[in-house]
């Protein structure tokens, strides 16, 4: 059921219905609106409504029948959009044609005419309505601090087409997009809206409901729009962002340590022998070309004449994600199955002390390789080359853990680990890690780090000493000067190492400190150095190896400061606040200047 | 509706400036050009009303719709090249029935002759290989 209007369309009465005379009523709107700058319009609009009215009489069987919206597309395709109607203008060109009032909008084009490279500054001269060369320096700007300029320059000579055309190079230049006209153009939409609203026939909601959800269609449309441009800019964002930090990290072997790919420069291959380049390309691409998408998609949103990158561009960037993607998961299976299983080599020695109540000495030799930049690094593995320039892999994978011997022979064992494709695999490349230690008197020497043959592939080596002790055996500790860490032990004291002090262990396995400060708090105070801030006050001592030292207390008795210089020179200040005083005292070596200020009582 | 006035941006205040070719342009620009003389021949010796003209074109398929041709029709007319009358159709709407005026009928014969001549150099161009 549907209400019907009555109209006069050239004298003649026509019954048609509600929908069908709004799409009427906006046809013949935008025809007049296509003609409302040519004389005699009112007469050609006479014309075409008579011509109307003759098809639709034509159409109708008797004149009861209504007019539907089917009878109206019927029309309007006989006598074609109001753009149809333009065509023929041009003919009459000699005629004072009165500057036109229609409000065109603005497509972006690249202006060659203009151009230094491709015209697309030019081109978004026009679109945005500033000058070229602050775009240009923008895009430079952009371009040499982010990469994202070079990026977007080219994409966008890619993507906008050139104006070749006057009518393109008209659209070009047509109003400027500034927020005047976005304002305008967002007025419009909305009273396009609100216009739609207001001939919405609400008494027909009741009965069919339909034409009110157009309308809520309209209306969410219209949002859409608006938010869509927001949506694009975004996705531009995202996309660029993402596009360029890859590239950014394809190019950085940096970023190899990023992915913890195991493998360097081609030397050391992965366990699959892929090189590392081809798999940081093969993420570049199956992490890239989404992005890309999402880019273009981004620009389709904003640009509306954007040119389609092409389907042959458009599935082979398809083609090469799928097999970008294959790949990954080929080499991540072979990859994962390559080191599914664990092999170890272990080996015990005994220690023999010439006295076994003297203290042994623990101590860790680093490699010389690993303070020197000069070798590529990845996971806490190196390459280093001996004398013969042989690759060697290093790595400082390497932990010790201090037990309690079973019985009155302190040991050591190294156990030796690798990963494989098989047991057996695994186990070979076990046995071909190279560990050593060195017994020097009283002194035992390890090394805190493991080598390998270079050709041999990153298989996760490691190297565990497992050093057994007899219970009331002494032990010391001294650091090498690299990290201390990898020593492990069960001690009765919490502190941070086993440094400085001298160890006992103990029956139970637990190292028993033997000349620890009592009180652990003490044992911070004597710290060379601290910050500490607390309910009791702010308490600073900063001592360098060199002499310079600077200590600052704040508490309840006031504040010290004191500064050191190494050659002598030094200031006290000492504000005490039990004795109301202020007293500065500063000596250079050769003099002495103090001074006082207060004793207030 | 909005997207296609977007789109009628084709006629140009600056025509001196420089054109550059556009073969669907070229193609509308010969067809139009020719549209005048043929309605001006139709009209020749019989007097139309619009549908009847439209249908002689739409048959000849120099139109593809029909609205193109009311604006020209009105040019026509106002340059006194056509006049017209209303007559009552016993089925619908009053005719606009078209009639040549003498300026018409002197203008036909100048552009008869043209296209003669027009046509005959265009052969003559065209074949000549």
């Amino acid at each position: 059921m549907n209400k019907t209007v009555n109209i006069n369309l050239a004298n003649v009465l026509f019954h048609i219905d509600e929908d069908a005379f709004s799409k009427m009523r906006r046809y013949l709107e935008s025809v007049k609106r296509s003609f409302a700058n040519t004389p005699g319009s009112d007469e050609i609009l006479a014309d075409i409504e008579a011509r109307i009215a003759e098809l639709f009489h034509e159409k109708l069987a008797d004149e009861r029948q209504v007019i539907t919206e089917k009878e109206v597309d019927e029309v309007i395709s006989i006598m074609g959009q109001p753009e149809d109607y333009m065509v023929d203008e041009d003919i009459f060109e000699d005629e004072p044609r009165p500057r036109t009032e229609r409000r065109k909008s603005k497509k972006l084009y690249r202006d060659i005419d203009a151009k230094y490279i491709g015209g697309v500054c030019s081109g978004l001269e026009h679109y945005l309505g500033f000058d070229a060369l602050w775009i240009r320096i923008i895009f430079l700007l952009l371009g040499i601090f982010t990469g994202f300029g070079f990026i977007a320059y080219i994409l966008l000579w890619i993507l906008v087409p050139e104006a070749e055309t006057t009518s393109q190079k008209l659209d070009m230049k047509g109003e400027a997009v500034n927020i005047d006209n976005i304002q305008r153009k967002v007025k419009e939409g909305f009273d396009d809206v609100a216009d739609k609203v207001k001939n919405a026939d609400y008494s027909k909601v009741k009965s069919t409901g339909k034409s009110f959800f157009d309308t809520i269609g309209d209306i969410i449309m219209f949002f859409f729009k608006v938010f869509g441009k927001f949506i694009g800019i975004v996705l531009i964002i995202i996309g660029a962002a993402t596009i360029i930090g890859m590239f950014v990290g394809l190019l950085t072997v940096g970023t190899l340590d990023l992915f913890e790919l195991p493998g360097l420069d081609g030397v050391i291959n992965s366990i699959t022998g892929a090189p590392i380049w081809l798999i940081s390309l093969l993420l570049f691409f199956a992490i890239g070309i989404p992005f890309f998408f999402l880019l273009y998609l981004g620009l389709k949103i904003l640009v509306s004449n954007l040119k389609s990158i092409g389907n042959i561009a458009k599935f082979s960037l398809l083609g090469l994600w799928l097999i970008s993607i294959i790949t990954l998961i080929v080499l991540g299976v072979r990859e994962a199955a390559s080191h599914a299983f664990t092999g170890s080599v272990s080996t015990e020695n005994t220690l023999y002390m010439e006295n076994p109540s003297d203290t042994l000495n623990f101590q860790l030799v680093s490699s010389e390789f690993y303070d020197s930049d000069e070798h590529m690094r990845m996971n806490d593995v190196i390459l280093v080359f001996d004398e013969d320039g042989n690759p060697i892999l290093q790595s400082e994978d390497v932990r010790f853990n201090i037990k309690k011997s079973n019985d009155t022979i302190a040991r050591v064992s190294v156990r030796k680990e690798a990963n494989g494709g098989s047991l057996s695999e695994a186990r070979s490349t076990a046995e071909k890690i190279k560990y050593e230690y060195k017994q020097q008197g009283n002194s035992i020497l390890f090394n805190n780090f493991l080598t390998s043959e270079g050709k041999s592939k990153f298989n996760d080596l490691d190297v565990r000493v497992n050093l057994y002790l007899p219970a009331g055996q002494l032990i010391k500790y001294a650091p090498s000067n690299r990290r201390n860490w990898t020593v492990r032990a069960e001690t009765d004291r919490a502190t941070d190492g086993l440094e400085d002090y001298l160890w006992k262990m103990g029956t139970d396995g637990v190292l028993e400190c033997q000349d620890c400060p009592e009180d652990m708090d003490k044992d911070n105070e004597d710290d060379n150095n601290r910050i500490r801030i607390n309910e009791e006050g702010i308490d600073i001592n900063i001592n360098d190896e060199d002499g310079e030292s600077f200590k600052m207390k704040i508490d309840e008795d006031g504040v010290i400061i004191k500064a050191q210089d190494n050659d002598e020179k030094k200031i006290d200040i000492d504000i005490d606040s039990n004795e109301n005083s202020i007293k500065i005292n500063a000596e250079d070596g050769d003099s002495t200047m103090t001074k006082t200020i207060g004793k207030i009582n | 509706m909005q997207t296609i006035t977007k789109d009628k941006t084709k006629k140009t205040p600056h025509k001196k400036q420089k054109e550059v070719m556009n073969v669907e342009n070229t193609k509308a620009q010969m067809r139009k050009g020719v549209l005048e003389y043929c309605i001006l021949s139709i009209l020749n010796g019989h007097d139309k009303y619009a549908s009847e003209i439209l249908a002689t074109l739409k048959d000849a398929k120099m139109l593809v719709v029909e609205g193109t041709i009311y604006p020209l029709l009105t040019r026509l007319k106002n340059a006194g090249l056509l006049n017209y009358r209303w007559e009552e159709s016993t089925s619908g709407p009053p005719r606009k029935y078209y009639t040549l005026t003498e300026t018409g009928k002197l203008f036909l014969k100048e552009l008869d002759s043209t296209w003669d001549e027009l046509r005959s150099a265009t052969n003559l161009v065209t074949n000549k290989k």
